[in-house]
């Protein structure tokens, strides 16, 4: 699904809120069609909810499969079960065949290893390595804040594509962008905000980009046809 | 054709800096270099002798740029280790020679206030936010204060205890030396055979084998070479072996557990390790409770050392920008997320050999400070350098 609207229009706000970095005044959050509280990023993160920001929150020093598993190693078990956890081995053998495994499962072709540094990776490299840690087994909502918008063509390709191989998978995506031609081709629904307000939920296949250019800009499509 | 090849090697020589044994290869050069200059000019620096006192006289500076290095990696600084270091020696001497207390629960009492007065700067950089520098800066008056007033008024004490000396005065049996270095062969071949092995089995990545061998031999050569020149003056001297020993359980904390991934995120973006769910602020007090420990490690082996503790040796002596120095020409960054224990060691080295070098051809305490600032200098450029071209993506 895609959230669209002009700027000021109430999309990172949501996107914060869905994350638990906010909480709503109002209303309510279903996921999978069960009421649920979001009330901190722990909570968004225990339900599965997962978001990529904008800044990518990659850690440039550490290689790809470090950061794919920051926070959240995969350590040895046997004698290791004697340390607390932070001092136990991580299981680095593990860490790179997962690595390797969501790598390709995005097919981030031109990443010729996992274990270079991210600092050396271009900008479309890195939003796939953001998006890749995203997805995990237990990923129920993957949150994606304008993840072109800081990127060349080429780049913002590659990202579409990781993106399209996503929504193959049939994860479930929030795509946040301003690009309605990025939108149209990665979403199957189309949200609009306007004022901090859900103004059209619209199906893609029956929509095309002016009547949504019309909800975003709160205009009124039959009297733009008329004039 | 040509620039083919030379952006090849070039590209294998940058790839080969990025891996944690490329690391150590400038303050190696730099230390050979240092070695081969007072090898050639000064006859007495390359012998037996010479060396063993070298490793004795960057035992205590090597403590503390361990310990320094740790809060490098999360991109803080710790200018008080080097007092903190004297007010745990001074504890330590005063409970032994004024109250009779059994020095091993004398080193005990000196590592947890080394821990704790650490820990509480820690507690301060990380909960109320207050830069590391203005803390520690503030703990540097604070404890060379604390160091004098236990001291009392004579400003020194003399370290008699056997146990005590004995860390710095007792050295292995050659035989014991010579096995010594054969296991922790063994124990690196058979680790890199295995790891090997395994990435093999898992089908993953493959280091060429020339460079894992190679790795092998280079260590053994290290090792076998260091015991050798030792075991030919009076042997490996135990506190080498000790420090050696908590440098690899440093190593192994730093680069291969959660916390020490956590200590490099948190050094190389702490709002991302923030946001994964890294409680930076937990990291950032183990990093000063870590120093805090090596900086009272470092005290009890100084007072070993000098047999005596005095202001001079620890908080109002170079020890402080040594220790800093030393892990700074070890190549780890003062901007935090770069950085290597062992890499620290050798830094010590580095400065070590120098000051030897330069006791041994006669130079004036003017010339000794003067070109260990120029060497600070340098390796500080080294790493605004590297840090400049890191930052620049692939395409």
């Amino acid at each position: 699904m895609a959230l669209v609207g002009d700027n000021g229009a109430g999309k990172s706000t949501l996107m914060k809120i869905l994350a638990g970095a906010d909480v709503s005044d109002a209303g309510a959050i279903s996921l999978d069609g069960r009421e649920v509280a979001v009330n901190s990023p722990l909570d968004a993160s225990a339900l599965g909810i997962r978001i990529v920001f904008q800044d990518l929150a990659l850690c440039e020093n550490l290689d790809v499969s470090a950061n794919l598993f920051l926070g959240n190693e995969p350590v040895v078990s046997g004698w290791a079960r004697m340390l607390p956890r932070p001092l136990r081995p991580l299981d680095e053998f593990e860490m790179e065949r997962q690595a390797l495994k969501a790598i390709d499962k995005l097919q981030v072709r031109t990443l010729s290893s996992v274990r270079s540094n991210v600092s050396v990776l271009s900008g479309g490299q890195r939003q796939a390595i953001a998006i890749a840690r995203a997805v995990r087994e237990d990923s129920t909502l993957v949150l994606l804040d304008e993840p072109t918008a800081a990127l060349g063509v080429a780049q913002t390709r590659q990202v579409l594509d990781v993106v399209k191989r996503l929504r193959d998978t049939g994860q479930a995506v929030v795509y946040v962008s301003h690009n309605l031609g990025d939108v149209f081709e990665v979403s199957d629904r189309i949200t609009v905000l306007r004022h901090g307000r859900n103004v059209a939920v619209l199906e893609r296949e029956k929509t095309d980009p002016d009547e949504v250019v019309v909800w975003i800009t709160g205009g009124q499509r039959d009297k733009s046809v008329a004039n | 054709m040509r620039t083919e090849a030379e952006s090849g090697v070039r590209a294998r020589l940058h790839a080969l800096r990025e891996t944690r044994f490329g690391s150590f290869i400038p303050v190696l050069l730099a230390l050979a270099a240092i070695w081969i200059y007072f090898g050639a000019t000064e006859p007495a620096f390359l012998s037996p002798r010479n060396f063993y006192f070298l490793f004795m006289q960057s035992a205590v500076v090597g403590t503390l740029a361990v310990g320094v290095t740790v809060v490098l990696l999360i991109g803080d600084i710790d200018l008080s280790v080097a007092a903190a270091s004297g007010v745990c020696a001074a504890l330590m001497a005063v409970l032994i020679a004024n109250f009779g207390i059994a020095s091993p629960i004398a080193c005990l009492a000196a590592i947890a206030l080394g821990v704790g007065l650490s820990s509480a700067q820690g507690l301060l950089v990380a909960f109320v936010g207050i830069p590391s520098f203005v803390v520690t800066l503030a703990g540097l008056l604070g404890f060379q204060g604390l160091m004098l007033k236990i001291l009392g008024i004579q400003g020194a004490l003399n370290m008699r205890d056997p146990l005590v000396r004995g860390l710095t005065t007792f050295t292995l049996p050659p035989a014991a030396g010579w096995a010594a270095a054969a296991a922790c062969t063994a124990a690196f071949g058979y680790i890199a055979f295995r790891r090997h092995r395994k990435r093999q089995a898992l089908e993953l990545e493959l280091d060429p084998v020339y460079a894992s061998v190679g790795k092998v031999a280079f260590f053994a050569l290290l090792v076998f070479s260091s015991v050798g020149v030792l075991n030919a003056y009076r042997g490996v001297p135990l506190v080498v072996v000790i420090l050696l020993g908590l440098t690899a359980l440093l190593a192994w904390i730093t680069t291969s557990t959660p916390f020490g991934r956590a200590l490099f995120a948190v050094g190389g973006n702490s709002e991302s390790a923030r946001r994964v769910g890294i409680s930076v602020k937990g990291v950032r007090v183990s990093a000063f409770a870590i120093v805090g420990l090596m900086a009272a490690i470092g005290g009890i082996v100084g007072a070993s050392r000098y047999a005596s503790v005095s202001f001079n040796a620890f908080a109002g002596g170079p020890l402080l920008l040594e220790a800093i120095g030393a892990a700074v020409i070890g190549g780890t960054s003062l901007f935090g997320g770069r950085g290597s224990v062992w890499n620290a060691l050798l830094g010590a080295l580095v400065i070590g050999s120098l000051g030897n070098g330069l006791d041994l051809s006669g130079a004036s305490a003017a010339d000794k400070l003067m070109v260990s600032g120029a060497i600070l200098l340098i390796a500080v450029s080294i790493d605004a350098a590297s840090r400049a071209n890191v930052g620049r993506p692939a395409d």
